[in-house]
């Protein structure tokens, strides 16, 4: 997983090769502190699959504004610069799978 | 990960059992938070962090286990409780038991509960789901490892039947425990997720059983929210002011209220009943292969 910011955004996410998950979320967040575990559990799993890439709303409001964030946390996939699906609020790993499996897929 | 109880060592049994017994007897131990100020709960006192892999590293403990421990002493609600059922945990864990099969244990005990089979059984295709995520977990107790695409296939077919179930609020919920069961047991989130989803099914049966609706729940909330606003009762603080303001707006949304409260107070009984059931299978564990310090 990585940090992106208003000033690399685009080269990290929009111009990945791979599908980014990316995550928005805010250090006073505590359903996203909870999510936390289970992102880096997905990126491990999904290693070939997808970059997993970390967004801070309260450090770079531009990318909230942007890409109109009204809540967190806020998973958004983005493929081939554009984006494909989000999911908001607090999400069951299995479903997260099921959301990863249905927007990205995987080898199996 | 070893899963070998205090990784074969008597002494970090000693040490485990002394760092919770002085914070019991300084008066710091708690439920929340896990470590600050000199204050510390289950995790807090056994590795002075806030830190569930460091526990599960050194003490031997399942991942999935240390995982959702805090969620499991947090259902004891007052501290004596939860120091009691850390110090049984501690006591009964023996040394170099090979622990790697009680987190699959505990997820085929909930996947069989009657309560959760009569649930499933009312949507056929539920019922498919459960029964193959049931027999993926007793195969890894037997023993054997099934691969990344069973574990996927098994979830995945669990959460589109989960979505299916439109009109049984109760066999959804159901199908919400078998879909987060659906991980192997080394998965840190399974056993946390899956107990939550009970908790989910326990709570909603609960607010069911009393005929207390999200709607009530939000008309309280509104009430309260008004009076932050115009500053109704503000010499009363917290509960008492909320229960004054919705005698006061609502006598009959403050009956249900305070039963309410009175339902939630003695809910965690499936943590507590699983807690006790780890006690069980982990006091039963057998001694693993070649312990590493033995």
């Amino acid at each position: 997983m990585r940090d992106a910011t208003e000033q690399d955004f685009d080269d990290i996410v929009m111009k990945s090769d791979k599908p980014v998950l990316v995550d928005f979320w805010a250090p006073w967040c505590g359903p996203c502190k909870a999510l936390a575990p289970t992102l880096e559990e997905l990126a491990e799993e999904y290693a070939d699959e997808m970059e997993i890439v970390k967004v801070d709303i309260e450090a770079n409001p531009a990318l909230a504004t942007r890409f109109g964030v009204r809540g967190i946390p806020l998973l958004m996939v983005v493929r081939d610069g554009a984006e494909q699906a989000r999911t908001f609020g607090t999400i069951s790993r299995s479903r997260l799978d099921a959301f990863v499996e249905a927007n990205v897929g995987t080898a199996g | 990960m070893t899963d070998i109880a205090f990784l074969g060592d008597a002494a970090i049994k000693t040490q485990a059992l002394a760092r919770l017994r002085s914070h019991i007897e300084a008066g710091t131990f708690v439920i929340f938070p896990a470590w600050e100020d000199g204050k510390a709960n289950v995790i807090g006192a056994l590795v002075e962090a806030d830190d569930k892999q460091a526990f599960a590293q050194q003490y031997g403990y399942p991942i999935a286990f240390a995982t959702a421990l805090e969620m499991i002493v947090n259902a004891f609600k007052v501290v004596p409780a939860a120091e009691d059922f850390v110090g049984a945990l501690l006591e009964r864990t023996p040394v170099g038991a090979d622990l790697s099969r009680v987190v699959p244990q505990v997820l085929a005990y909930l996947l069989e509960r009657p309560d959760i089979v009569a649930l499933t059984a009312r949507h056929a295709e539920m019922e498919r789901c459960r029964r193959s995520v049931l027999a993926l977990h007793q195969r890894v107790i037997a023993g054997e490892e099934p691969d990344r695409k069973e574990w996927k296939s098994a979830r995945l077919a669990a959460v589109a039947t989960s979505d299916t179930i439109t009109d049984d609020a109760h066999a959804r919920l159901a199908g919400l425990i078998v879909e987060a069961a659906a991980w192997p047991a080394t998965m840190r989130s399974v056993l946390h997720d899956t107990l939550g989803a009970c908790g989910r099914l326990e709570i909603q049966l609960m607010m069911d059983a009393i005929g207390w609706t999200d709607a009530d729940e939000s008309r309280v909330f509104k009430i309260r929210e008004q009076a932050e606003v115009d500053g109704r009762m503000a010499d009363l603080e917290g509960l008492d002011r909320v229960l004054a303001l919705l005698d006061h707006d609502d006598p009959e949304l403050a009956r249900g209220f305070r039963e309410r409260l009175d339902q939630f107070s003695k809910l965690g009984e499936t943590y507590q009943t699983v807690g006790w059931k780890f006690v069980e299978l982990i006091e039963q564990a057998p001694p693993a292969a070649s312990p590493e310090r033995l």
